[in-house]
């Protein structure tokens, strides 16, 4: 398209845009007092006001997906039953945990009551086949009159064995069966253990 | 989206996807044990695996081994009981045994239980477990009564109906009397006729 072939109206418009507007020196002024008067735009502080200015963040679904993916994964990390491949659990998690008697008991649980009197005592844990046999796992609480020691956890129905570990004023540490408790069989290391039944008619 | 939280985005992904299975193989329960009897412990586990028996049982005992701080030679030998004295309480109390009553079985069994008592327990069971009865006869022979008088009071007792609650409450009572100066196999006979039993409509005497 040429230029004489052009709208005459558009032509019209050209020429009004191209054409150079006095100002008064009045305007200016005006103009130039609201500028100054207008608040400056404020510059994001570096780091903590970087991390908490608000700003748009687009994704692709590839980085949505790869974001789903790692949150899933840190649940995983965090998630309270880390297991082996053949489902046992590592050493220092014990299956059996200290019971909330303001929480539910999952059906599969039952609380049972662990109590030793061991008055001269500094510390006693409860060990056994529901906590890896780990002495710190399961701590016991001294009563208030301080001749006993007791702890509750739940564990699971079954038969389990288990023993104490009290730890002497002298700094050595003992494993002692439960005298109130059924005895189990020869541990065949020297060491008697209790038997508890969970889940029996006759829970011991 | 710039470069820089693409690449953000990547690593955050990449290390949560690989930390799962790094945490997973976590601490090894068996890392203290030497590599022989770290072997052996492993391959009882997957025996009991392949057989159906609760693998965990013989993972317990290697770690009951480990923080008792018992010699190698000793877990070895302990493990290989537990595994050992598993299958027998699967071979005596049948496929159907539940896993307390294997638990139970294997425990009385090494206390030296004969494998008899416990399939004459199992046949005159009708159809209860048999955990309870299995369990007291292991406490009242580790108390020092004789093999068979305990088998066979037991077995009286449990065939007569006497109940859990009763069962559970002999070993204590036995204990006593044993620590007051009664001869095992004594105290076990004369708390049993202490029980009251509950014979069947068709086993009352006449």
């Amino acid at each position: 398209m040429t230029e004489s072939a052009r709208d005459p109206y558009i032509e019209w418009i050209a020429r009004q845009g191209r054409r150079q507007v006095e100002l008064s020196s009045d305007a200016r002024a005006r103009v130039m007092d609201a500028v100054r008067a207008a608040p400056l735009p404020v510059r994001p502080r570096r780091g903590l006001g970087w991390l908490t200015t608000p700003r748009p963040l687009t994704l692709s679904p590839l980085a949505s997906s790869l974001l789903a993916a790692g949150l899933v994964g840190l649940g995983v990390i965090g998630g309270l039953g880390v297991t082996h491949r053949d489902g046992r659990t590592p050493a220092g998690q014990p299956a059996a945990v200290a019971a909330d008697p303001q929480l539910p008991v999952h059906d599969s649980l039952q609380v049972h009551r662990f109590e030793l009197a061991a008055p001269g005592a500094v510390g006693v844990s409860l060990v056994g086949d529901f906590n890896a046999w780990n002495a710190s796992a399961t701590p016991m609480t001294r009563s208030a009159d301080g001749k006993a020691w007791t702890v509750t956890v739940q564990l699971p129905a079954g038969r389990h064995v288990y023993a104490f570990v009290v730890d002497g004023a002298q700094g050595g540490s003992q494993w002692v069966p439960d005298p109130a408790a059924l005895r189990a069989p020869d541990d065949g290391f020297g060491t008697p253990n209790s038997v508890v039944l969970v889940g029996q008619r006759g829970t011991t | 989206m710039n470069a820089r939280v693409r690449r953000g985005l990547a690593a955050f992904a990449a290390l949560a996807l690989t930390a799962p299975a790094l945490v997973a193989q976590g601490p090894d329960p068996l890392a203290r044990l030497d590599s022989s009897t770290r072997a052996l412990v492993l391959a009882l586990e997957d025996s009991a695996r392949a057989e159906g028996l609760p693998a965990e049982a013989v993972l317990s005992k290697a770690q009951e081994g480990v923080a008792k701080h018992a010699p190698m030679a000793a877990i070895a030998r302990a493990v290989r009981t537990v595994f050992l004295s598993y299958r027998e309480a699967r071979a005596t109390l049948g496929a159907k045994a539940d896993r307390t009553e294997l638990s139970a079985g294997a425990a009385a069994l090494q206390a030296g239980i004969p494998t008899t008592a416990l399939s004459d327990l199992r046949a005159s069971g009708h159809g209860k477990s048999i955990a309870v009865p299995l369990v007291v006869l292991a406490d009242l022979v580790t108390r020092g009564v004789p093999r068979d008088v305990a088998s066979h009071t037991i077995l009286q007792l449990w065939t007569a109906g006497a109940g859990d609650a009763d069962l559970l409450d002999l070993p204590k009572a036995v204990g006593q009397d044993i620590l007051s100066g009664a001869a095992p196999g004594d105290a076990l006979l004369n708390r049993a006729r202490t029980i009251p039993l509950r014979l069947p409509p068709g086993k009352v005497p006449e």
